[in-house]
């Protein structure tokens, strides 16, 4: 059976790693990304995510250098995205060694290209990312842009029809829980997780062990990690080995493949 | 006879197969001319896309000759990958919304059937990371240890092989998934080595150091 994956999540701002909380706050610088992707990779995680954050003609450029040059040492799949707006922009991804390219806001303002992205270079290639803020007691809404501009989108009815749309899977993101380390949001991952047919990686909030297991139990396929790997002491390896000894259908850890 | 010929029939992702084969210590070219392929040592057949789509660049390109000649009848060693596995095969059903199958190489007897696992929770593509469990030993399998043997996927279709000799292992979707197939010089994975990490780097440097 497929193992759960962990996934390290890159935010990249003019081509350096950084992290907020909340999407706008505490910026924090966190280094360079293909330095800190190698470790990762001797750490044994599953797959890297890339997103460029304040994407532009020339932080492309950067993206597509820093794909090139990790995709020579690192072998194992790469989700890319920021920005993504035109099957040209996909293609450029994939060539530079993207496996995978993350639509968000396109998606939204044209969902026909999520379906002629599909079309052209395989649902499997195509992951759409979706970020989600509660804006009352029961009820989320979708926001793009980098959570700049709301949109009258049930995330969950949002990501059921991205399915219907080709999409090869989810990557669903709580802004709300973003960089807080608090946890994910379970239950709406667990409502995502159960109508959803395409495997569903979750972000936000992840800062402890016993998170990551919460969200896998809670029907997620993948987690994807920032704060807790870049800030903390819960390396890729300590996880993977405490989700392997809680029982959890993870890959084994490098130190049992030797 | 020196280098890897990467067959290049017009997909889009032969980076990672090229950076893979580098970082082995070999040196790839990617390639359809017919010079290069009958000059390499080994050649291999990557493979992302659709069925149709690459079976019919393979044959505009003269690409099947070229690889019966050199693979076939002269016994190069060949590693296909994910769709390029897919391609030995008599048929594909990929897209055969008209009821006709995709005639694919036809070298293993096999047809490439749309994945149909037998339980609804399991999501189509299978995409993520897999055990493989042998159903027999191979070179390019070599030195590595069984329970390490994780291998990343992405797919919706799947190859079924009617002579079960062909088949050196499988993995568990809901159904058993042709992982990896076999004879003679040729090699075949429904993986993506070049994907997986220090097991797949240590198979494609198996693959590159074997001479059947």
């Amino acid at each position: 059976m497929l193992k759960k994956r962990l996934i390290p999540k890159f935010l990249l701002r003019d081509g350096r790693l950084v992290k907020y909380v909340r999407f706008f706050e505490n910026e924090r610088a966190a280094g360079n990304p293909v330095t800190t992707a190698k470790v990762y990779n001797d750490y044994g995680v599953d797959e890297l995510i890339v997103l460029d954050i304040v994407p532009s003609a020339a932080s492309r450029g950067r993206v597509v250098d820093i794909i090139e040059r990790m995709s020579e040492e690192i072998f194992m799949p790469f989700t890319v995205g920021g920005g993504v707006k035109t099957l040209d922009d996909v293609n450029m991804l994939l060539r530079a060694g993207a496996d995978k390219v993350s639509v968000n806001s396109e998606a939204v303002r044209r969902p026909e290209f999520l379906r002629e992205a599909a079309r052209t270079f395989g649902d499997q290639c195509m992951t759409v990312s979706i970020d989600y803020k509660k804006i009352g007691p029961n009820h989320a809404s979708v926001f793009i842009d980098g959570g700049r501009e709301h949109v009258a989108l049930d995330p969950i009815e949002w990501a059921q029809r991205c399915e219907d749309l080709h999409c090869g899977e989810v990557l669903l993101g709580s802004i709300d829980r973003d960089g807080t380390m608090s946890g994910y949001d379970l239950d709406l991952i667990h409502k995502a997780a159960s109508v959803l047919s395409v495997p569903l990686i979750v972000s936000g909030g992840c800062g402890s062990l016993q998170h990551a297991i919460d969200a896998l139990e809670a029907g997620a396929s993948a987690v994807a990690i920032s704060s807790m790997f870049l800030f903390t002491d819960h390396s890729p390896i300590k996880l993977r080995s405490h989700l392997f000894s809680r029982g959890l259908d993870v890959r084994a850890s490098s130190s049992s493949r030797n | 006879m020196s280098g890897v010929a990467i067959v290049d029939y017009g997909i889009n992702n032969v980076r990672s197969v090229k950076n893979a084969v580098e970082y082995c210590g070999f040196d790839p070219v990617v390639t359809h001319d017919a010079d290069a392929i009958a000059d390499a040592s080994h050649v291999i057949l990557p493979g992302v896309g659709a069925f149709g789509d690459a079976m019919s660049n393979i044959r505009a390109r003269g690409i099947d000759e070229m690889l019966e000649r050199h693979v076939r009848e002269k016994g190069k060693p060949f590693l296909a990958v994910c769709l390029g596995m897919q391609l030995l095969a008599n048929t594909s059903e990929e897209h055969a919304d008209d009821g006709v199958a995709h005639r694919g190489l036809g070298w293993f007897d096999a047809d490439v059937l749309r994945l149909m696992p037998n339980d609804p929770a399991l999501k189509i593509p299978h995409m993520g990371w897999n055990m493989v469990a042998k159903e027999r030993d191979h070179p390019i399998l070599a030195n590595i240890r069984e329970s390490n043997l994780a291998f990343y996927f992405v797919h919706s279709f799947a190859m079924r092989c009617k002579d079960a000799g062909d088949v050196v292992g499988f993995a568990q979707y809901g159904q058993p998934v042709t992982a990896i197939i076999a004879r003679d010089n040729i090699a075949a994975t429904q993986f993506h080595p070049e994907k997986s990490q220090d097991t797949g780097i240590e198979l494609m440097s198996n693959f590159l150091r074997w001479n059947p």
